[in-house]
């Protein structure tokens, strides 16, 4: 058959290629219309070793990445992670590493293809292509995709897309992930599925824009080399697999990889879950009132509903709906709805389909209804707005999403797999390091929040965190080399943790000192943490976490601290008596950390929590707590307060002991107690209804249910039937 | 692949170390949990009615006669699967600083201006059933409505006698509660 003048299969274009290939879904709900797949099966032994060949690839590819680059975040971290993708964009193989990616990249090479790439830009073998734009593809500016075509005798046969977070992409101070962004402008450099190189070779102009746009070009230019090599390295791979496979088979069996993971995800998702409808509500909240900020309109406090509803349809397909959302608004904080996927990415391949086999099958079976329009989720005018951190608005929908899916693999008999997570804060600095230069300054540690407690046992103790599954949260020395900064402590905190039957995991708080700093400033970072409401992430009774904190201490006189031999802060102890730490000014932040100056000596704290506990607390075995009384995980107060386990401590021994007979009456006690404090709901009902009708809610509030009832009529409609409030009702 | 039920058993109650835990959790799903998942529930229960499904560590929807209805291990029942069990529960409201203290003290306390903790108890047990952490005003949560019909017949290839409609009831007892006009 002659060639056409396209550079796909048999002389297609890639448009056409990608349009026969969504035509082929549609028309008969499989993957590349595969009804019989048969490539993979015929020979299981050839197809694993296939398969293997590439996953070996893309690994290798990573560390190859990671040996080239010289960045903490690629080689401390290891915040990165490779996809092989069909010529269309669609995810075959991951590497390992940050699975938020899987579909991510391959819209990039989606939007590419749409947009008349082939004819108006050019794709040859050897072209150097990066983006990070979330409008088109992607969570967050800071992740770089750096996409490389794969040719075979003139044909594109695949892509191969590093994806590397980095720590300076020239956004408005401080950090790569900018919270006082409320301008487009301020995410930072934008590459929209830019040709940076040919030949393999990045080109001399664009590193000139780098090395004039960023503080730290060298950083950022040594993961672009790194991410060429690696994807170099992989399309030289493919290329030797292609000639021993054959090139026909290479293009059979990486559809059939896609169709295949697409039935297992519909089997597992039977498997292991309960058909139905699943609901939540995720509370978003941001103030902006007080903050300096280059656009007026974005000072203002505001909360955001989001509620969630997860349906499990009976042919095995899960619908997310989050219909009932608040309005956007003038922050860094609007997820595009392509973000939504690079969330839904991550839990589903960690809840789900964790066999290393994951790629767009698993993401086939799901399907997020597009928010409505000008939701936070879905503002008409993204292209106008920051987009610089969605993390705070998404991340406890994710949390709590994984917290749904747990809820139904417990009740199918898998109450191992049960699980959920958050996120926490963390700060972000900009200013001069210890070495003098001006820059972005983010380290990649903070990840230490406990897990939620299983059906089986006590949550991870600082294993909660899913953004990416390999995180080891580097090492802290490295970071003090990079920053100007000093590690006064890492230290498990009893009061993190979500009380139950099962506890969650314990989490992890850090203090920093700022060392050798001449000038400053910072903001909170990740910000998952400014929740004055708590993320209802508790299961069947378990608590959740209580409240994520922030806090700068500033010393008085810091060097007659030292010499006076009088403690510095290290610890954040008893949640009452924090705040009373005598020598220094503690400024308390139960919200995103705003823009301010920072000196040298100050510390930063942050204060975790973990998901949720599970079941009621008064049911834990008593011998659960013993053991964690004896690893200092916990103490007297929690055991009594919270579990109603009375404990002593053996001095001789030196462990602790539980009085089981007091215990027994501790929590008769504690029964007692709750059938006379509750009561019929009801009664509460009435009262809450009056509340609502008196419009006795915190204005903020107010404002919040008003936004969502603007975009939605179902939301409405469900409000006033729950509250039984007229129908001219309105806040 | 598949489990004995002393192991499912050692696994529900705690006592398996946590490397065996691990192993069960890599290793391939077994096809036959629900099945003896809910023989091991059953054979714990006081009560006679059939489990249909365990919605959380106390709760069950179990068949009754005709009907399927919520009900607790220690016997009491909450009416219709389909209406929010929580809405026939007992509820304890932490809407104050003081009553949120009780749980989280000093900077982990959340403000009881936006935020409220609800617990739910069994009327029978007082079993803290589930906790809910809501803004102020927020309807209490139906947090899992099961497509039953659909499980059973669909996924477990065994459907159900006296088949319902999958439907949100709930409204039914909140209108109850409605003021009379007039």
């Amino acid at each position: 058959m002659a060639r056409g003048r396209g550079i796909g299969d048999r002389g297609k274009t890639l448009k056409q290629m990608l349009e026969d290939n969504r035509r082929l879904l549609r028309e008969s709900g499989r993957y590349a219309g595969i009804t019989k797949p048969h490539i993979l099966k015929d020979d299981p032994i050839k197809a694993e070793l296939f398969h293997s060949r590439i996953m070996s690839s893309l690994i290798a590819g990573r560390e190859t990445c990671k040996q080239v680059s010289g960045s903490p975040y690629v080689r401390e971290v290891a915040e990165l992670c490779m996809g092989l993708y069909t010529p269309e964009g669609d995810a075959v193989v991951q590497s390992t590493g940050i699975q938020v990616h899987v579909r991510l990249m391959g819209d990039n090479v989606t939007w590419m293809i749409e947009n008349n790439y082939e004819e108006d830009v050019g794709i040859q073998d050897g072209d150097l292509f990066l983006s990070n734009d979330p409008v088109i593809a992607g969570v967050h500016a800071a992740d770089n995709y750096d996409i490389l075509p794969i040719f075979w005798k003139g044909e594109l046969v695949a892509w191969v897309c590093t994806v590397i977070m980095e720590m300076d992409i020239g956004a408005v101070s401080p950090g790569c992930m900018p919270c006082t962004a409320v301008e487009r402008a301020g995410d930072g450099l934008k590459f929209d599925c830019e040709k940076i190189g040919s030949n393999d070779k990045i080109r001399r102009d664009f590193e000139v824009r780098i090395e004039m746009g960023l503080d730290l070009p060298d950083l950022f230019l040594l993961d672009r080399k790194g991410a060429v090599a690696a994807n170099i390295r992989v399309r030289e791979d493919i290329k030797e697999i292609i000639r021993e496979f054959g090139l026909g088979y290479f293009k059979k069996a990486t559809r059939e990889l896609i169709e295949e993971e697409r039935l297992n995800q519909i089997a597992r998702i039977k498997q292991r879950t309960i058909p139905g409808r699943y609901r939540d509500i995720i509370p978003f909240e941001i103030y902006m009132s007080t903050i300096p900020a280059s656009w007026l309109p974005s000072r203002k406090d505001m909360i955001r509903l989001i509620p969630m509803q997860m349906d499990i349809l009976p042919e095995g397909r899960l619908v997310i709906d989050f219909d009932g959302i608040g309005e956007w608004g003038w922050h860094a904080y609007n997820p595009t709805t392509k973000a939504l996927w690079g969330g839904l990415s991550i839990a589903v391949v960690q809840t789900l389909s964790y066999d290393g086999r994951a790629n767009l099958g698993s993401l086939l079976p799901c399907d997020i209804k597009t928010p409505p329009v000008d939701s936070l989720f879905n503002p008409s005018q993204i292209k106008k707005l920051a987009t610089g951190n969605p993390w705070p608005s998404m991340i406890d929908v994710f949390s709590l999403w994984c917290g749904m899916l747990g809820t139904s693999f417990y009740m199918r008999g898998f109450r191992e797999e049960t699980f959920n997570y958050v996120s926490g804060s963390g700060w972000q600095l900009a200013g001069y390091d210890q070495f003098g230069n001006k820059r972005p300054m983010l380290a990649g540690g903070p990840g230490t929040f406990g897990a939620g407690a299983t059906g089986v046992c006590d949550g991870v103790d600082t294993g909660g965190w899913l953004a990416t599954p390999e995180t080891d949260v580097g090492n802290w020395e490295v970071w003090e080399l990079f920053m100007p900064e000093m590690y006064m402590s890492r230290m498990l905190s009893p009061y993190s943790v979500g009380y139950g039957r099962y506890r969650s995991g314990i989490s992890m708080g850090t203090m920093d000192m700022l060392h050798r700093l001449t000038l400053g400033i910072t903001s909170g970072a990740i910000g998952a943490a400014h929740d004055r409401i708590i993320p209802n992430i508790g299961l069947f009774g378990g608590y959740p976490g209580g409240k994520r904190n922030s806090f700068l201490v500033r010393y008085r006189n810091f060097q007659d601290l030292v010499n006076n031999r009088l403690p510095l802060v290290h610890e954040v102890g008893h949640p009452k008596e924090f705040l009373s730490y005598p020598h220094g000014e503690i400024m308390y932040f139960d919200y995103m950390p705003p823009c301010m100056e920072v000196f040298d000596k100050d510390v930063y704290v942050v204060d975790n929590s973990s998901a949720g506990g599970l079941g009621d607390p008064i049911e834990r075995e008593p011998a659960l707590q013993k053991t964690d009384l004896d690893n200092g995980l916990t103490n007297e107060e929690i055991s009594r307060n919270m579990y109603c386990i009375a404990v002593h401590y053996d001095e001789k021994a030196k462990e602790w002991s539980v009085d089981d007979g007091e215990t027994r009456k501790l929590r008769a006690a504690k029964r007692k107690e709750r059938l006379s404090r509750g009561v019929p709901v009801e009664q509460y009902w009435r009262q809450a209804r009056q509340l609502i009708l008196d419009k006795k809610l915190d204005p903020l509030l107010q404002e919040a249910y008003r936004s969502s009832m603007k975009l939605s009529q179902g939301f409405t409609r469900d409000y006033k039937d729950f509250w039984g409030l007229p129908d001219d009702f309105a806040f | 692949m598949s489990y004995s039920k002393q192991d499912l058993k050692d696994l529900y109650e705690g006592k398996l170390p946590w490397p065996r835990i691990k192993e069960i959790m890599s290793r391939p799903k077994d096809d036959d949990r629900f099945e003896k998942y809910v023989e091991i529930l059953q054979e714990r229960m006081p009560w006679k009615e059939k489990i249909l499904l365990p919605i959380g560590e106390h709760l069950f929807i179990v068949e009754k006669g005709k009907e399927r209805i919520v009900k607790c291990d220690c016997g009491h029942e909450f009416g219709d699967y389909r209406r929010n069990w929580k809405l026939s529960a007992l509820i304890f409201a932490r809407d104050t600083r003081e009553k949120l203290e009780e749980v989280y003290p000093g900077i982990k306390c959340p403000w009881p201006e936006f935020c409220e903790v609800r617990e739910f108890y069994c009327p029978g047990c007082a079993a803290l059933l589930k906790v809910e952490s809501v803004p102020v005003g927020y309807p209490i949560i139906f947090d899992f409505l099961p497509d039953l019909d659909a499980f059973y017949s669909d996924w477990l290839g065994k459907p159900l006698p006296h088949k319902k409609e999958f439907r949100d009831m709930s409204q039914e007892v909140t209108g109850e509660w409605r003021p009379k006009p007039g």
